[in-house]
């Protein structure tokens, strides 16, 4: 980590110069009309790019995730072919925006600021009580054939940006390390276009603690309009801008080793991503909708790429015992448990769910990533985390975008 | 008194809990109010009391509170996760070793342990969770009370 700090600090020096020559010289020599994307993909005049993104379950660089599902994205210096793909990011369908660990990116992205020209930092405290802390900065963001222009983004743990203010978190682990987060990074993908949105865009005394303002005084809580926040960039690409569909095969009872899908931008915008047969649930302005369990409904449940199980209630309620061990966190039943949910949106449409709860302890005694009945504990809640997604085609129908579907947010499966 | 010392002196100091702490008396949760610019509801109920907390941010927190005085349990629901080493105090570091020892990332948690019980769950901008003492549990009720 130290060599790959001191590789940013040397492009943080020189960078600059590099990254605004080539910016300026495809803007005078194109009018700004131009992709200045490196790849260099057909993307002319409105006819369809390429919109599929490969993803992948697998052990993760740690070599020892379960249900994590990875891409790669590319991020360039705003304006710029100045660019970086990073790999083993995590795909998150439960927050908004990319989150890249300081120590993956060398790059020099410019910060964005708050109105007096401080920077902004951004804070996510999860609900495990760990938490994520850094920079907001700008890139332009790539994906298969898509871009986002200047797109803020966070960095975590920069080591140049000051410390974790007090009300961001105190006292939980900071994942600011690749060991700590399980990945170089997270792109949140999930219902809406910002992260925290119009609560965080009010008045400074009612904003919950996710911004900063960090003038060299210090950082205090911030109010930041909705155009500084972090970005879900899929609503920000050119096209195929109103949602996504993960499509995930699916896996046997024991699990599969890895699994090899796609993240399709748009939602019937181009052959590959009609909605078919889906059924649209669409949410509250949470992002939630409603689970009903032996007769009771949980009205705060959702769908959750980004966890790596199936999470619903409590051992007290379910009756599923926990495991012993390292891996208390899931549920460890003596025999495989199968079971009905009903999911209702919103809109009314209701649908049920089958899905089967199998020991944790036993998956785990192989070297298979990719799971259907692995869950856990959610307290007051169903979590429909990534064991979910195998076998379905799960749309995300972003805020405000409109589709075939209505408008977001909803999903469909 | 000395609970009240306390608190007073944290104030001075700036250092003051957010809210009252799990396990200790009810006599905080005014200073809780203050510190959250929150508006303050007391609901006598059979056999406890609840103090909720509504802070400026919408984060609903509410405090069980036993005949005797003691908070027993503690609610939050809310955009953002709040301060645990606040809301959990003493029992903070027992509730960070359990946790820690699972091995999962960025997702709901469940800790019991001989002293507590902490259950945290939700996702970017919808939070919410319980924790209680068991040992405070007034005997004629259930832990389903806290919600």
């Amino acid at each position: 980590m130290k060599t790959k700090n001191g590789l940013r600090d040397l492009v943080g020096q020189f960078g600059l110069v590099f990254i605004l020559l080539p910016g300026l010289i495809a803007l005078a020599s194109c009018g700004g009309g131009s992709s200045s994307s490196s790849s260099g993909s057909g993307s002319g005049g409105g006819s369809a790019v390429n919109n599929t993104q490969p993803v992948q379950v697998n052990l993760g660089p740690l070599n020892n995730d379960a249900d994590v599902l990875f891409t790669s994205v590319t991020i360039c210096v705003p304006g710029s072919s100045n660019c970086q793909t990073i790999q083993d990011v995590q795909v998150d369908t439960g927050s908004e925006g990319l989150r890249l660990l300081a120590s993956q990116v060398s790059l020099s992205l410019p910060g964005v600021n708050d109105a007096s020209g401080s920077p902004l930092g951004n804070c996510v405290t999860f609900a495990d009580n760990s938490y994520v802390w850094g920079p907001v900065e700008s890139a332009d963001v790539e994906m298969a054939g898509e871009k986002a222009s200047s797109v803020p983004i966070q960095i975590i743990g920069d080591t140049h940006f000051p410390v974790v203010p007090h009300a961001c978190n105190s006292g939980g682990a900071n994942d600011d390390t690749v060991a700590a987060l399980g990945a170089n990074g997270l792109i949140g993908v999930g219902v809406f276009r910002q992260d925290c949105g119009s609560a965080c865009a009010g008045s400074v005394s009612t904003v919950p603690t996710v911004y900063f303002s960090c003038p060299s005084s210090g950082c205090v809580l911030a109010s930041v309009p909705l155009g500084n926040q972090l970005q879900n960039p899929v609503w920000m690409f050119a096209q195929d801008n109103n949602g996504l569909l993960i499509s995930l095969p699916s896996v046997p009872d024991t699990g599969s080793a890895t699994v090899s899908g796609s993240m399709i931008f748009g939602i019937g915008t181009q052959s590959d991503n009609a909605l078919g047969s889906a059924q649209v649930y669409t949410t509250d302005d949470l992002g939630n909708f409603t689970t009903t369990f032996n007769n009771k409904s949980y009205s705060s449940s959702y769908i959750d790429a980004g966890s790596n199980g199936l999470f619903f209630l409590t051992s007290s309620i379910t009756g599923i015992p926990l495991c012993t061990g390292g891996n208390s966190g899931f549920y460890c039943p003596a025999t495989t448990q199968n079971l009905t949910a009903m999911n209702t949106g919103q809109n009314g449409t209701s649908g049920q769910v089958s899905f089967s709860i199998a020991n944790a302890n036993t998956l785990f005694q192989g070297a298979n990533s990719a799971f259907n009945d692995l869950g856990g504990p959610s307290p007051g809640d169903f979590d429909w985390g990534l064991a979910f997604f195998f076998g379905r085609n799960v749309f995300v129908g972003i805020e405000g975008q409109t589709s075939s579907a209505g408008q977001g947010p909803y999903w469909a499966y | 008194m000395k609970t009240i010392l306390t608190v007073l002196l944290g104030l001075l100091l700036g250092a003051a809990p957010a809210w009252a702490v799990l396990g200790q008396r009810v006599t905080s949760v005014q200073s809780d109010r203050a510190r959250l610019r929150g508006e303050l509801r007391a609901v006598e109920r059979q056999g406890y009391s609840v103090q909720q907390i509504t802070a400026a941010d919408g984060t609903v927190i509410k405090e069980y509170v036993s005949p005797a005085g003691m908070v027993f349990g503690v609610s939050w629901q809310g955009p953002a996760m709040p301060d645990l080493s606040d809301l959990l105090g003493a029992y903070f570091p027992e509730f960070q070793k359990a946790s820690g020892t699972a091995t999962r990332r960025h997702r709901a948690v469940a800790v019991k342990t001989d002293q507590v019980v902490v259950e945290s769950g939700g996702h970017l901008r919808a939070f919410h969770g319980i924790a209680y003492v068991p040992g405070l549990l007034p005997s004629n009720l259930t832990p389903a009370v806290v919600q």
